[in-house]
């Protein structure tokens, strides 16, 4: 049985969301007839990914503890909004950056502090920013008006720009999560919170910490969208939340986090819903409705087909058996 | 050595008697509502006003009662809100074919079929409820959207319910339901086998099957009340409103923010109250709130969400105060 | 007892999967028979115990009760022949009260018109405490904040409230303080004189000698032997067990009290509200502390304190780096260890490996520049804990909860060991092991003491105190009540009169 397998087991809930990306990638490529291995699309395709890869490095954290963090499109808003004004009305340009993440990281502190000592769940304290924060954005907007990238700043627009600047977060980020402490307690968060404390580690601590990690990439997530189309939107933002989940999910990432977080699903995630939306639209059938059935759809199927496979692997709940192929020697 | 709050002996709660909390949850309330009339400038207490709120409160008392057996159960469901818009589209389609009758059965029928639908998958598929109902709500959405521009169904949609079959909506009718409502939902939650198996069913799924619960029988019935509840809620919905607009991106889950305002409400008071009677109480208050709200000048929209929001974190926080244990 | 077969049990199979859990089992039971079930964790007492309690069908073989055929569907349906069990696992619902889980899935009794009448299930189900003599925990109170005991009271007056021939005990009296061990001694007792009958399964030799009849052995899911227990003893069992002679050498064999090394913890007048009550205590290098008394004494907080999971008023003072303990955190820095009561809950991550369970504790001194934790480094430390304490497992990536609940113990306990530690908590660490394991965990105890590390071993089980500690502290109230020393009267007779 499992003595006779020597090589690594590879686990066939890991594999699931590469097949999904293969067989979504060839799908579209035959749907669109070739359009989409073309090297504009791929292009089109790293691009129209990274903001949901970038907001979504912070949101992985919180993952991998097992809480959600849903705020990060009414963050990006927000700070973009309130970072863009500071720049505009101050007249210095370079400010929008530091502005965009200082609000951007406080947002994400609020948040880990009422998770953490206030103990809300994060599911219902997302829900309410969601709605609250927007309800902020949209009332700012109606005094300030939608603004625009100030000349000073106009070199972050560049394509070439994002994309590097992208790269160097996505390094960082990948470091933090894969070979850190906070990566490592987050996911030991994720499996067993009690454990955690009962080992020491600074539980309420890292809670805080990864929201407030949340909130800063939501802040960078903020230049890069204001970065992408020129300036501030009076939709900024919106439904960013749901896309990061849902590339969060799709990678593979179970809902209560812990070991099966892992930093190469964001972004295995994030490429196969560019892939849908974008795809789609090639086909010519970019009308909302139609997108968002089939990303539901298959957001269900992913879900449910990685649960299936994952089952497989947890021990099955009989009493006093001892593992299959190993029996205990006194 | 470990105190509890009760009275090993006879279980009663020691601190405050219920009476006395009764009396003075009451009287706070009736203080409050004054507050607000000298607040309004004398608006708020005038009977076509509180009419109003009272019209409001009913749908979402009932999607709050809808969540009660959900949460009893231990599921989120976030596609309610698109769930309630193709209801109510039904309502308004077979009310203008067939009359009031058609404005019961429409929304009933679909809101039940719908739920029921939700529910086998958050029963069967294994996938947490919170994110298979966003994905149901996206493709609820589409198919709403589709509905509205298809050339077959456009003329339909957007007649709006003619008036005579709005009644419902309104007084007398609309509290005769909330009332009715919580009667029948009182009894259902606390005392039928029924009930009392949901709840065990939420609180730890192995434990109930081994004590020989039924599983999916139980299930079954939590998919069927909740979905009649959710189809009244698209009746009273059309019937007040008389059109529905169509959300796309996931902004029908706004539509559910506010019930789960009041249902959030409703938990914190629970210990002490029944959380039955507890919803159209929070209700009341909620639209209260809001309607002052609108009455000093503060925009809806936009400021008015912000406070909802601050409300549902507020109430939240209230709520998890003595929670203890573990909370993602 | 009266001599008439009540329960036969021939030729009975189960397996879960490709491993067999019950394999040709015969069994009889009297009527007013206490009949025990024993061994180690695998040998498939719980299974045989759910099969006849109607958990899980059986694959093959055949039950009869009262020569009738017996083929239970259900719980429900043993109930309908007389048969209730009150399982191992906690088996109550946190979100309803006290009442409604007596009686859950049977409210239909209570039922006028589809409606329960709640007062009149609460009112039969106090009738249940009251008749077996039970503490009852407040009927109208949800069970969710409810201590193990009190739940295990609940299920227990579940089992009891159908009045059943044959009542089943899975491992209840481990999570029984001491008065409420001795209600449930008395209810068995009863039953005998009641002419109905019992099947306990218990871990603990003793108690399982001093209450049955008759023992059953149960080794790898088959029945190796049954004796009665008038006629046997520990050892004797033991070996049944495990098949061969495990010597004496079990515990400690000295009787000298070694606590004259440096005191390396001191606690003054520790108090918390509903836990402890002005608790003071030294603890030195290379002694071992033990704590002992009832579930509700205290004992287990004081482990929690120590390591700075509660706190309260007055101090836990660590001596040698001069630091007052007030978090989890600051205690690990401190080079202090804690293994908590529960393995599976509190201790382990079940679902990861062993690498990620093993290297937990020692994150801190993995790191390297730049916050980095070297995956070669990480690996290494899990690969030499796994091999050093013997984990049998097929590498460090494989899930714990593959893991016999030995092999989780080892990785449990040496994963702290492997670090450099002052002193070591450890509560109930052999619960839920077997015998073999338990002698290892007994062995490294022994090596820690002679490294100089300090240790205060918090447990359950008197006779395992007595065996490994040099100074006891009984509890009681959440109060010290008295300390001995192992050069003292150090027996149960002297301890048990304080305790209670």
């Amino acid at each position: 049985m499992k003595n006779k397998r020597k090589l690594p087991k590879i686990r066939m809930s890991e594999l699931v969301p590469f097949i999904a990306f293969i067989v979504l990638l060839a799908f579209f490529s035959i749907g669109t007839k070739g359009k989409m291995l073309s090297s504009y699309s791929l292009k089109m395709l790293v691009e129209q990914s990274i903001l949901t890869i970038i907001s979504g490095c912070g949101v992985l954290f919180v993952v991998a503890q097992g809480s959600i963090d849903l705020t990060v499109g009414v963050n990006v808003a927000l700070s973009g909004v309130i970072a863009m004004h500071v720049a505009q009305s101050t007249g210095i340009g370079w400010l929008m950056v530091p502005a965009a993440l200082l609000i951007g990281l406080l947002l994400g502190l609020l948040n880990g502090f009422i998770v953490s000592k206030c103990h809300v769940p994060s599911f219902t304290l997302s829900i309410a920013m969601l709605i609250g924060v927007r309800g902020i954005v949209n009332y700012i907007q109606t005094i300030i008006g939608v603004e625009y990238v100030p000349a000073s700043m106009q070199f972050i627009t560049s394509s070439g720009f994002r994309i590097a600047a992208f790269a160097v977060i996505a390094v960082v980020m990948a470091y933090l999560f894969e070979f850190t402490k906070i990566g490592r307690y987050s996911r030991a968060i994720g499996e067993n919170e009690t454990t955690a404390r009962y080992v020491g580690v600074p539980v309420d601590r890292m809670k805080i910490l990864v929201f407030a990690l949340s909130g800063l990439t939501a802040g960078f997530g903020a230049l890069f969208s204001m970065a992408t189309v020129g300036g501030t939107t009076q939709t900024m933002g919106v439904f960013l939340e749901m896309k990061v989940a849902m590339s969060v999910f799709f990678g593979g990432v179970l809902v209560t986090g812990g070991s099966s977080a892992k930093f190469y699903k964001i972004i295995l995630g994030a490429l196969s819903i560019t892939i849908i939306v974008y795809g789609l639209s090639l086909m010519g059938m970019s009308d909302s409705h139609i997108s968002q059935s089939v990303e539901g759809g298959l957001l269900l199927l992913i879900l449910f087909i990685t649960l299936l496979t994952n089952r497989r692997q947890k021990a099955r709940k009989e009493p006093d058996v001892p593992a299959a192929g190993e029996t205990e020697q006194a | 050595m470990p105190t509890t709050a009760n009275d090993s002996r006879t279980g009663r709660a020691r601190g405050l008697k219920n009476w006395q909390f009764y009396l003075i949850f009451a009287g706070v309330i009736v203080l409050v509502l004054l507050l607000f009339h000298l607040i309004s400038g004398g608006g708020f207490l005038e009977w076509s006003n509180i009419k109003g709120i009272i019209s409001r409160s009913a749908y979402p008392s009932f999607i709050a009662w809808g969540f009660c057996f959900l949460f009893a159960c231990g599921y989120t469901d976030m596609s309610i809100g698109g769930v309630v818009v193709l209801g109510s589209f039904a309502s308004c389609i077979f009310g203008n074919w067939y009359g009031l009758p058609g404005v019961i059965l429409g929304g009933l029928l679909v809101g039940l079929c719908l739920i029921f639908i939700n529910f086998l998958i958050f029963t069967y598929s294994g996938i947490p409820s919170w994110i298979a109902g966003i994905s149901l709500a996206m493709i609820y959405e589409a198919l709403a959207f589709l509905l509205k521009i298809s050339r077959s169904t456009k003329a339909l949609i957007s007649t709006s319910l003619a008036k005579e079959y709005r009644v419902l909506g309104q007084l007398p009718w609309c509290l005769i339901l909330l009332l009715a409502g919580l009667v029948v939902v009182y009894y259902l939650y606390n005392r039928t086998t029924v009930g009392l198996n949901i709840r065990a069913l939420g609180g730890n799924r192995d434990v109930a099957e081994k004590l020989g619960i039924n599983v999916k029988k139980t299930l079954l019935c939590v998919g069927f009340i909740s979905g009649i509840l959710v189809g009244v809620a698209c009746v009273l919905q059309q019937s007040y409103a008389g059109q529905t607009t169509v959300k796309t991106g996931l902004t029908s889950i706004n539509m559910i923010f506010q019930p789960l305002a009041i249902y959030l409400l409703a938990q914190i008071i629970r210990e002490r109250i029944n959380i039955v009677i507890c919803v159209p109480i929070c209700a009341f208050i909620l639209y209260s709130i809001f309607n002052l709200l609108t009455m000093l000048g503060v925009p809806s929209g936009t400021l008015q969400e912000a406070c909802l929001g601050a409300f549902i974190i507020l109430f939240g926080i209230i709520g998890s105060r003595r929670v203890k244990g573990v909370v993602k | 007892m009266s001599g008439e077969v009540i329960l036969e049990i021939r030729g009975l199979n189960k397996h879960f999967g490709p491993t067999y859990a019950n394999k040709n089992i015969d069994f009889t039971l009297r009527r007013g028979e206490v009949h025990g079930l024993i061994g180690e964790n695998g040998s498939g007492k719980s299974t045989l115990l759910s099969q006849i309690a109607g958990l899980y069908r059986s694959d093959s073989g055949e039950m009869q009760v009262n020569g009738k055929t017996y083929d239970p569907h259900s719980p429900l349906d043993a109930n309908a022949h007389g048969i209730s069990m009150v399982m191992q696992e906690l088996g109550v619902i946190g979100s309803l009260p006290t009442g409604v889980n007596v009686f859950l899935g049977r409210t239909g009794r209570f039922a006028k018109g589809g409606i329960v009448d709640l007062r009149e299930m609460n009112r039969a189900a106090a009738a249940v405490f009251e008749k077996w003599g039970l503490n009852m925990p407040p009927l109208n109170k949800l069970t969710e904040n409810m201590i193990i005991e009190d739940r295990k009271m609940i299920e227990l007056a579940r089992a009891l409230s159908i009045d059943p021939e044959i009542l089943l005990l899975d491992e209840v009296t481990q999570s029984l303080s001491l008065n409420n061990r001795r209600n449930l001694y008395d209810l068995i007792a009863r039953y005998k004189d009641m002419n109905r009958s019992v099947i306990v399964i218990t871990h603990d030799i003793e108690e399982m000698i001093r209450i049955t009849d008759t023992i059953t052995v149960l080794r790898d899911g088959e029945v190796v032997g049954q004796v009665n227990s008038a006629e046997t003893d520990p050892d004797q069992i033991r070996m049944m067990m495990v098949g061969r002679r495990i010597s004496g050498d079990y515990y400690r064999d000295d009787k000298t009290a070694d606590c004259g090394g440096e005191a390396v913890l001191s606690v003054r007048d520790l108090s918390i509200p509903g836990e402890l009550e002005d608790v003071s205590f030294d603890v030195h290098a290379g002694e071992i502390l033990g704590f002992c008394g009832l579930s509700d004494a205290g004992i287990h907080s004081v482990g929690k304190a120590v390591f700075g999971l509660i706190s309260g008023s007055g101090t836990v003072h660590f001596l040698p780096t001069d630091v007052n303990i007030t978090s989890a955190p600051q205690a690990l820095a401190n080079h202090i260890g804690y293994i908590p009561k529960d393995r599976d809950r509190e201790a382990l991550m079940i679902h990861a490996s062993i690498r990620d369970n093993s290297v937990l504790p020692s994150v801190n001194e993995l790191r390297a520049a730049m916050g980095l934790l070297p995956p070669g480094k990480v690996s290494g430390m899990a690969e030499s804990i796994r091999r050093r304490f013997s984990v049998k497992s097929t590498g460090i990536m494989q899930s714990m909860n593959a893991l016999s609940g030995g092999n989780k113990q080892k990785v449990n306990l040496g994963r702290w060991l492997a670090k450099d530690l002052r002193l070591l908590i450890l509560d109930c660490p052999t619960r839920g092991v077997d015998v073999g394991v338990k002698a290892a965990i007994y062995a490294l105890m022994k090596e820690a003491k002679k490294n100089g590390i300090a240790m205060i071993l918090i447990s359950d089980e008197l006779t395992e105190v007595l065996g490994m500690a040099d100074r006891l502290l009984v509890m009681k109230d959440g109060r010290i009540t008295k300390e001995i020393r192992r050069d003292e009267d150090f027996t149960e007779q002297s301890v048990i009169g304080v305790m209670i």
